[in-house]
């Protein structure tokens, strides 16, 4: 508990300490009979796992499942009912994914006058992610070491490198740094 | 292949001068602790059953205030420390900013979100938060609820189960008698006054591009880029603890959000300024320096007085032994003096006398014979003027005269015992001056030789200076690559499983062993010819690592590189100084040496210089990925990507899509960077049919509208149906959510 200016001592941060506190604050807006039930905090990973899971057994009922209220305002106009083109790389992550979206354009179509959150797949956490990128400028490269551009790659490091300046530096390396400058850019080995 | 992949071109002038030092050095800084906030009665006061609480909890901050604010009343960062004092026997609850008021309570910091993304993971850490902005927000809260409707902003099709446990807590734990949720870029878009455009909204742990027509999102056509500023931060700690892998400083989590936030920009034209990054001119304004706290180790320095004083005593000294000594010298001097007056008058007294008696005399007083005595005069006389020539200051030289050795030629028949004394003595000194005289003859010959062999050059360089230069520019060729493997060695040295440093346990093992070297061999009997050849010796050179162990060998390369590049440059035009090693290695030519230390010398003996960051292609390089997600290894599209995805293909058949392309939208916390806007304008552009008209803006707050943009939706009558009240959560369960034009649909 060591107080982190000089400016306070030990006992004047104590009285600090015991200001802040909120602990023994008085929470009159609280329920006191709530309980927080044990086992409420999971991991990203986790949720999604569970989120896939139910998406895949609720597919048939998405549209009139009650567990929502659609917002229903006359007039707005229909968006563009095709949606999107159904997503390899992502399909290849959730095959229920893929299946989703086909059965979601497909009842889209029927129902084209419906309203912009109806129309198309749901959006869920997942499928919202951005696809690979197919532009020739995500096949640019650069200098692990300086991130200048970098039209040379060490065979034996698998490490880009700007000039002879840079690759002399590169062979000197170690394999550990090596290795961290590869995980910079993704692209080092990972032992499972 | 690129031109730049080239080395540098020297600069006409030669070479680059060191910059003058910086103008502006940067430094880092804790996250300050804010104080204590006094809890503000007022706003609970103005309010009431129908006054909803608006809390904006995003990953970088939760902001909390009434929904007639202009401002939210509270932003603190997520993050809670409970713990229990074992000295006090007392549990501590510290949230937000008040962490960092107490070693203890900042190590036991937790964050309610997990790491990196927007999804809470942690609960009672939330409640923590939550209880924080109710107690200062001054809610008054009666049979335990807070007794006001809440506004939460959520993630982008944030997850069920996230939801259903905040609509829990809030339902349950504070009694809310109706919630709504809406997402944050959306709000801060209404705040805006947009109704068709495209949202780019790149914030804390995420990017989102979310299309929105007629004021409605389009959530199906929504793209989430897995990178805000928190990765961008992490990213540049990654870089900097590649870039300085033994940098004495630590850099913390929020240091490092700050380096991003005061230094980073975007560039205009990533490919071609990359290329520019290290040109010389300007390098002092694009590489900007952190100074991290050092402590100067103490050299003592003494004042001019002291230094004068210690001259004077050390001076003092000095001159102290040399009176000794001089006294000395002229006590011996004197003794001298007085044993030849003594020996003169002996000689005097001898002549005088029988000779019988001149033997007695002679023999007391330790004298031989006549000639001895002679000699011994002789011998005084010579010292004494010497010992005079000395105290005067002006040597005599010494005639050399060549010895003689008269009694060599003289049979040993015809000498006496002592005779053949002098004779074998005369031999020794014949023999000594013989071979002095014969290294005398070797210098001079090998002088001649030199003097030759220089000639010899001379006529060969007039004859074919094209020959000569390659043979000289081979030599050189030859030494450099002799410097460049003993650095190499010394580089592999230190690594324990490198194969020289096998070599070398294995050499130190062969020298140690006592058994002969080679067993085939033994026939040859004892062939230990080690020493024999002058390399041999270099075995030790290979074995000892320590510092001492090379000077004098690398001492001796440079020089006798100098001496070659000495020649080429007087005698071959193609050869400048530029082609020098020294100049080649120069520091100011080396990019790694911009990269790590920019325009400045780096000692590395200093304490300063060790404890320096230098900033510079980082800079650029950082807020690069959301342009460019390949560059840290996201394999993920680039906004520019995404949104032309989008506005070309995805709105293709909208009738909105020119009003779309009229309002590209930019808000959120990552988007302040400078030159974000102009860049995704001129990108977006590139892409675009060049009729239609494209216009970007940034929200007039790019991190707090959406919290006043959600203060105001609550605020508006029309907007109550879209809350959920207490009795349709009991009813329809802890997932339902209503719908409305700000928010998110359901996912399940």
């Amino acid at each position: 508990m060591a107080p982190l200016t000089t400016a306070s001592d030990e006992h004047t941060h104590q009285a600090l300490l015991s200001k802040l506190d909120i602990y023994a604050v008085p929470k009159p807006f609280r329920n006191p009979h709530y309980k927080a039930h044990g086992r409420r905090n999971k991991n990203l990973k986790q949720i999604v796992t569970e989120a896939t899971r139910k998406e895949a057994s609720v597919m048939a009922t998405q549209n009139n499942s009650g567990v929502s209220t659609p917002l229903t305002e006359a007039g707005t106009p229909s968006a563009n009912p095709v949606g999107r083109p159904p997503n390899i790389a992502q399909a290849a992550q959730s095959l229920s994914t893929l299946v989703l979206e086909k059965n979601s354009r497909a009842a889209a179509a029927a129902n084209a006058s419906g309203n912009g959150n109806a129309v198309g797949p749901a959006a869920t956490y997942t499928n919202i992610e951005s696809a690979p990128s197919f532009h020739p400028n995500s096949q640019r490269r650069y200098c692990d070491i300086t991130g200048l551009n970098a039209p040379y790659t060490d065979p034996k490091t698998r490490l880009r490198y700007h000039d002879k300046e840079v690759f002399g530096l590169v062979r000197t390396m170690t394999q550990g740094v090596v290795e961290g400058h590869l995980a910079a850019r993704g692209a080092h080995t990972v032992l499972k | 292949m690129a031109p730049s992949a080239t080395t540098d071109v020297p600069a006409a002038s030669g070479r680059n001068s060191p910059k003058p030092t910086p103008a502006r050095i940067w430094s880092v800084s804790d996250p300050p602790f804010e104080g204590f906030k006094s809890v503000d009665q007022e706003g609970f006061a103005r309010s009431n059953s129908e006054t909803a609480i608006v809390i904006d909890s995003g990953s970088s901050a939760v902001r909390a205030g009434w929904s007639f604010d202009s401002k939210p009343r509270l932003s603190l960062p997520p993050l809670v420390a409970r713990y229990k004092d074992r000295k006090l026997n007392r549990t501590f609850t510290f949230v937000g900013s008040d962490v960092y008021s107490d070693g203890t309570a900042r190590g036991q910091s937790k964050n309610v979100y997990e790491p990196g993304s927007n999804i809470v993971n942690n609960w009672d850490c939330m409640e923590g938060v939550l209880d924080y902005c109710f107690i200062k927000l001054g809610v008054d809260g009666q049979q335990g609820s807070i007794g006001r409707p809440v506004v939460m902003t959520e993630p982008v099709a944030n997850l069920g189960y996230s939801r259903k446990t905040m609509s829990e807590i809030l339902f349950e734990c504070y009694g809310a008698p109706s919630v709504a949720y809406g997402i944050d870029s959306l709000f801060s878009y209404s705040y805006n006054g947009g109704k068709h455009g495209l949202v780019v909204s790149s914030s804390y742990t995420s990017t989102h591009l979310i299309p929105v027509l007629n004021s409605k999102a389009l959530l199906s056509q929504t793209t989430r880029l897995n990178w805000g500023r928190f990765q961008s931060a992490e990213y540049l700690l990654k870089l900097l603890r590649l870039k300085y892998p033994s940098f004495p400083g630590k850099v913390s989590d929020p240091q490092a959000e700050d380096l991003v936030r005061e230094h980073c920009y975007v560039s205009q034209n990533y490919e071609d300024e990359l290329s520019r990054y290290f040109e010389w001119t300007g390098l002092e304004d694009r590489n900007h320096i952190i100074q991290f706290p050092y402590t100067e180790p103490i050299v003592v320095q003494k004042t001019e007085e002291e230094l004068a004083a210690a001259a004077e005593k050390r001076k003092e000294g000095g001159r102290r032994l040399q009176a000794q000594a001089a006294k000395m010298r002229l006590e011996k001097l004197k003794q001298k003096e007085e044993e030849l007056e003594f020996c003169q008058q002996l000689q005097d007294q001898l002549q005088n006398i029988p000779k019988k008696e001149v033997k007695v005399l002679l023999e007391s007083e330790d004298f031989d014979n006549e000639v001895q005595l002679e000699k011994r005069i002789r011998d005084l006389e010579k010292s004494i003027k010497k010992a005079r020539n000395k105290d005067l200051g002006d040597v005599e030289e010494e005639v050399q005269e060549e010895p003689t050795f008269p009694l060599l030629d003289t049979p040993d028949e015809e000498l006496d015992e002592e005779g053949i004394k002098q004779k074998r003595q005369q031999r020794l000194m014949k023999s000594n001056y013989e071979a002095r005289q014969r290294a005398k003859i070797e210098k001079e010959k090998e002088k001649a030789r030199l003097a030759e062999e220089q000639r010899l050059d001379d006529e060969r360089r007039e004859g074919d200076p094209e020959g000569w230069a390659t043979d000289r520019k081979i030599a050189r060729q030859a030494i450099i690559q002799k410097i460049k493997d003993r650095e190499r060695m010394k580089a592999e040295l230190g690594n324990r499983k490198s194969t020289a440093n096998q070599m070398r346990m294995k050499q130190i093992a062969n020298l140690a062993s006592d058994a002969p070297k080679n067993k085939r061999k033994r026939g040859g009997g004892d062939d230990d010819t080690f020493g024999a050849d002058d390399a041999d010796w270099g075995v030790y050179r290979t074995i000892v690592t320590g510092e001492q162990s090379d000077d004098e060998e690398e001492e001796d390369l440079n020089k006798a590189l100098k001496d070659i590049e000495g020649q080429l440059l007087r005698h071959d035009p193609t050869f400048t100084e530029e082609s020098t090693r020294e100049a080649q290695t120069d520091w100011t030519k080396s990019i790694l040496h911009a990269f790590l230390h920019g325009p400045y010398p780096y000692d590395s003996e200093s304490q300063r210089d060790m404890h320096q960051l230098h900033l510079n292609v980082e800079r650029i390089r950082v807020p690069e990925v959301v342009f460019q997600p390949s560059i840290a290894g996201l394999d993920q599209a680039g906004i520019v990507e995404i949104a032309s995805n989008i506005l070309t293909e995805r709105l293709a058949e909208s009738p909105y899509r020119d009003d779309v392309l009229k309002d590209i939208f930019l808000t959120g916390g990552n988007t302040l960077f400078q030159g974000f806007e102009e860049r995704l304008a001129s990108e977006l552009r590139a892409v675009l049919p060049v009729e239609r008209e494209l216009r970007v803006r940034r929200a007039g707050d790019a991190v707090l509208d959406a919290w006043r943009g959600a203060a105001q939706w609550a605020g508006r009558r029309e907007n109550k149906t879209n809350f959920i009240t207490k009795a349709e959560y009991m009813e329809k369960g802890s997932d339902y959510i209503k719908e409305h034009a700000l928010g998110n649909a359901s996912s399940f």
